[in-house]
Order: structure tokens, then sequence, then C-alpha cells
């Protein structure tokens, strides 16, 4: 794991926000590396910083000092529609909120970020397919969201996420919104990506859930207060 | 940006625009509005076409009139007034001598009183040569033009127009009626048929006699004669004209270098009329048309914008994987334009509905016979018109929307509620 190459290098980043009169510090000085086929879970409680590190990493926000290099990319060099290329082919999103397209089928939301990428809608399908069948979801792909439970709209994002075979599967709160056992069974799903190869972050509060990464960052006032290994 | 990326778009714009149907068809009401417009002006426009190149073509492109007066002159009118009278002689002349055309006869006009048992009407009566009987002006509904023979003979026979013959005999059987010209009693020889139509009614309502039992009526004193000219061809006209005006200003002595003393009229002179008419109907729908799209395209803006404000978050999903602007700005443009497009789909039959109820009001109810060259039906090219139209006021009102989408944060938009 060591040796693998590094795929996020974050140098003393910080980010600041006018708000009215003052500027407010998210992030001061943060420094992370992570290789890739890690599992990692960034933890801190609201206000510490957690999600704006977590836009930084997703190339949703760019820092205002500092370095972050994605995969040899500067993203400070980068414009708005390079970032979004970077997001479509590098970077799977799984949200709290699952964030499916309401009037959209599970296999049309699983196509979105491959219809971005130019992917030929022939191809486009099968990957749609194949994605939703990772995640167990096989026979549910002509639902819409609406039709589905809470853990299976999940699925769906998390496929929708593994799609593109992206570098980082970058989930914020996966299991917030689930009950504990269909978080449990959504939390396995993870580890089951992970142990294929895939790169996790998980950005959380909750402590136990942190306890499924291999490596657990913690964040307060805008800094990294601890950086270490789960045992 | 790819063709399955618009596609995409497409579907996209589709299937939004099916969640809020009802919204979607009341927020095109300005656009419906707007085609309607164009598409029953552009029928208008058409039908009065199809009617004046019915007029034209009946009275004949191809006639030529030498006259004391221009037709289409108001500011020539002093001009023409100071000329010399073309005598009886000289149009004769002019169309004894004429080679070039089909055919060249001398006539004059006048008002006359007509009677007919009780029954008392002043109208426009025409002394001729029997030739004239040959021109399309002359074509006869029954009966037949007066003859040489009756000609030489300065025999009392008359051949009416079809307006007057409706209006003296509205159960027919014209000819063999006699009516009195300035007290005179005439035998009708024949009817011609109906050839005025818009704004030529008054051709219908005319009378024609030889030009020696006109002579009789009237005399010559103090009147003025046109030689009426058919070419035979559209091809042949500047040849004619330019033989007319060659013989006429030799018959008249009109000085080498001098400005004819006489006037050449053709059909053309009303062309310019038709076009001023058309280009009057053409700005008052355009701005009627302008008024509408700008009315309509504030409401597609303003449905817009709450639509973006509604689905920022869809926005923030779309960007977040890996939407560039452009793509954002695409699928709103495309939402807007297909809005607008809906918009057109449903002026279609309205317009086509109106066109028809205009059609039969025409006909049936305003006995404007003249509507019957006109379609009943809406021309495909304007059905195409309308389409561009609408969606190109569909991009531009969608613009504006359209460009603060793809400007979102995509962090602010995925923490919208």
């Amino acid at each position: 794991m060591a040796d693998a190459p590094i795929i996020i290098d974050i140098r003393h980043i910080g980010k600041v926000y006018p708000m009215g009169d003052e500027d407010v510090h998210a992030l001061r000085d943060v420094s992370l590396q992570i290789r890739e086929g890690e599992y990692v879970a960034l933890m801190g409680p609201s206000g510490s910083g957690k999600s704006t590190l977590m836009n930084m990493l997703g190339c949703l926000d760019t820092p205002s000092s500092g370095s972050y290099v994605f995969k040899g990319n500067n993203v400070r060099d980068l414009d708005d529609d390079d970032l979004a290329a970077i997001r479509n082919a590098e970077i799977g999103f799984v949200f709290q909120t699952f964030n499916l397209l309401p009037r959209a089928t599970a296999l049309e939301n699983v196509e979105l970020p491959l219809v971005y990428s130019g992917t030929r809608a022939r191809d486009r399908r099968q990957m749609a397919i194949d994605a939703l069948h990772t995640v167990g979801l096989g026979e549910r792909m002509h639902h819409r969201p609406n039709e589905l439970s809470g853990g299976q709209r999940q699925r769906v994002a998390i496929a929708r996420a593994l799609v593109t075979n992206p570098a980082i599967i970058l989930a914020d709160e996966p299991t917030g919104n689930l009950d504990s056992r269909t978080g449990q069974d959504i939390m396995n799903l993870f580890g089951e990506l992970w142990r294929q190869g895939h790169t996790v972050i998980l950005v959380t509060h909750e402590e136990d859930v942190a306890r499924h990464a291999r490596r657990i960052v913690r964040m307060r006032d805008g800094n990294i207060e601890s950086d270490e290994a789960v045992t | 940006m790819t063709w399955s990326e618009l596609a995409e778009s497409f579907r996209f714009a589709t299937s939004s625009l099916r969640g809020n149907l009802l919204r979607a068809v009341l927020t095109t009401a300005g656009v419906v509005v707007g085609v309607v417009l164009v598409v029953v002006m552009g029928w208008t426009i058409n039908g009065l076409d199809a009617i004046w190149e019915q007029t034209i073509s009946i009275i004949g492109r191809d006639m030529i009139y030498i006259d004391k007066w221009d037709w289409a002159g108001g500011r020539n009118w002093r001009k023409s007034m100071a000329r010399k009278d073309v005598s009886l002689r000289q149009a004769e002349l002019l169309s004894a001598r004429l080679e070039s055309p089909e055919l060249a006869v001398p006539l004059s006009r006048n008002m006359a009183s007509i009677t007919l048992g009780n029954t008392s009407m002043r109208t426009m009566i025409m002394g001729t040569t029997s030739a004239y009987g040959a021109t399309p002006a002359a074509t006869m509904q029954e009966g037949r033009f007066f003859t040489p023979v009756e000609e030489l003979q300065a025999t009392n026979v008359v051949v009416i127009g079809h307006g007057i013959a409706n209006l003296l005999f509205p159960d027919g059987g014209a000819v063999g009626q006699t009516i009195k010209i300035g007290g005179h009693p005439f035998r009708i020889v024949g009817v011609v048929e109906k050839r005025g139509f818009l704004f030529m009614e008054f051709i219908d309502q005319q009378i024609f006699v030889s030009l020696p039992s006109f002579r009789a009526l009237y005399g010559l004193q103090g009147r003025s004669f046109s030689v009426a000219i058919k070419a035979g061809s559209e091809r042949m006209m500047d040849i004619v004209r330019s033989e007319a005006v060659g013989v006429m200003r030799e018959i008249r002595n009109v000085p080498p270098g001098a400005p004819d003393d006489f006037a050449v009229n053709e059909m053309k002179a009303f062309d310019t009329q038709a076009a001023s008419i058309r280009l009057g109907i053409w700005v008052v729908g355009l701005v009627l048309t302008g008024l509408a799209f700008l009315v309509g395209s504030i409401g597609i803006m303003n449905i817009m914008f709450v639509s973006v404000t509604e689905r920022t978050r869809e926005i923030g999903i779309r960007k977040a994987l890996g939407a560039r602007r452009s793509s954002v700005l695409l699928q709103f443009l495309m939402e807007s334009s297909v809005l607008c497009f809906v918009g057109a789909l449903i002026a279609f039959p309205i317009s086509q509905a109106i066109v028809a109820a205009a059609r039969w009001i025409a006909i049936d109810v305003a006995d404007f016979e003249a509507a019957t060259v006109v379609s009943p039906f809406i021309q495909l090219h304007l059905l195409g018109i309308a389409v561009v139209v609408s969606i190109v006021v569909g991009i531009l009102a969608g613009l504006a929307p359209a460009w603060r989408a793809s400007r979102l944060d995509p962090v602010e938009a995925l923490r919208y509620e």
C-alpha cells in the first residue's frame, strides 16, 4: 500500500469564505496524501471543515491557498469545465440524500455521468446495467427513485458513482438517511468495492461508520487533528 | 458537444415538460398567439396574392394601354391634364399601324345612364371595335361580342358586364333583352364573364358598344381615346411597347428628344399598388406578432427562471456528475425551445380553424366571391416558418435563465433545499 501511486496530494491548503465583513476560515492549513487503493474516513464535528475539505477533494471547489494536485493535475490551474471533466471521469460521488433525479429511472440515473462523458448510447446502457448488477439491483433498474427503498436508492447512487470507473469514490455520510441495518448493508458494499481495488473516501461523524475504513483523518477548526490507521 | 448529448438534452427537456404539462401549456399562451398571427397573416397575404393574380391574369398581364392619362399617376396629374387628347383618328391609326402585337383596338369610355323598365342606373360605357372581343378582358359568359358588320352599320347592340347582368336580370336571360342607353334602345347580345376581383369590381359594371354607336351617343368633342394593345405574351412586352411608343410619337408629331405626350399603361401599375397593400399587412402583422412574441418570451423567460430555481439541486447533481457549463446551458435552452415548439404545435390547429372560418365568412356570409381562389388550408411553408420562429424565440427567451443555471456554483446548488 505504501508504494501505491499518490492520487490526492494536498499541501497547506486553506479556504476562506467572505461572510459579511468578516472572512471565515473554513480550512486553515491542511496537508493530506491519499494513495490508490486506500479506504479513508474523514471525521469531525460540524464546522470542523470536513465538508469543505470534501468539496475540495471532489473538485467541486478550489482552495484559496496552498496546492492540490489530483492525479498530477494542479486543481488551482483548472477552470470550471476542466473540473467538471475530472469530476466526471475520476470521482464517484455518493451523497447522504442520494441525489438521484426523481423523474429518471434507476438505469437512466446511472447512465447520466456517461452522457456527460460522451459515451455512445449503446455502450452507456450496457455499462449502467453492469454497474447496477454490481450493487445487486439488476432486477429494479426500470424503477424510479420513489418506487425504491432508501437502501435501494443508495445502491443506485453507488452504481452511478461506479459506472465511470473513477479514481476515487467519495461518500458523504452515505448511511445518514438509512436505518442501521440498511446502513450496515451499504457499508458492507463499500468494503467489498474497496477489496475489489477501488479507492474509497468516507465523510462521516459516526465513529462506528468510520471504523469500517482503514485510516481515519480527524478534523477540528479547519485543521487536521489526527491521522491514524485503524487497528 | 456531441449528438448524443443533444439527444439526451432533448429527452431531458421533454420529460421535464411532461412533469409540468399544464404549466407548460399555459406558459406558451403568448407564443401560441404569436404563431397564430404569423400563420394567419401569411395565409392572408398568400390569399390576397392569389386573388390579385387571378384579377391580373383575367385582364391580361400582356396588355398595354396607350392613354392620355397615367393610371398610377397621382403625381403626373397636372402633366396629363396639359396633354392634348388622343383623337379617335390617332387611336385608329395606331391600332392599324402596329405590327408586333397580337391585337390593338381603339376605345373610349363615358358615363352612361341605362334603363330597363322602371330601373335606371349610371354606369361606365366603353366604345370599342369588334376586335376587343378577342381580348381576355372580354371573355363571354353567354352570348357573343358584337360583330364587324354590326360595328360598321352602327347597329344598336350592347354587351354588358357580369355585374350589370346580375343587377338587371338576377334570374338570368339577359341576352336578347333590350335596355335603353341614354334613351336609345339597345339589344343585349352578350354578357362578359366575371372578371373583377379584389379592388376591381368596377370592371364588371361596364357595358360595351361599338365605336360608331358610341360616337352617335356621345360625339367626339372633348373626348380622349385609348388604344388597348394585347402583346400576345409577356416576352413580347418590350418589343410591343417600343413599337407602340415609336408609332404614337410619329402620329402625334413629338419632336425627337421631347418626352412622350401620352401615357403607356400596363398592369404593372397596379402591381405597385398591390405591393404597398401587402407591405401594409406585413407591417401591421409584424408589429402585432412582435408584441405577441415579446409578451410570450417574457412568459417563457419567467417560467424558465422559476424552473432553474426549482431545479437548483438537480443542476448541482448534474454538475457534480460532470456536466459542463455548456451542457447545462444546452439543456435549458433545449427546454425553452421545446416549450415554444409545443406552443407552435398548439397554434397550428387554432390557426387552421381561424383560416377556415375566415374563408367561410368571406364567401358564404359576406358574399366576397373573390375569396374562392384562396386556399382553405394553411400553406406548409408557413408552418415551417412558424416552427423556426418559435424555436428562435424559445432560445432567446431561455438565454438568460439558462445562463444563470450554467453559472451556478455546484457546492451551493447541492446544498439548496
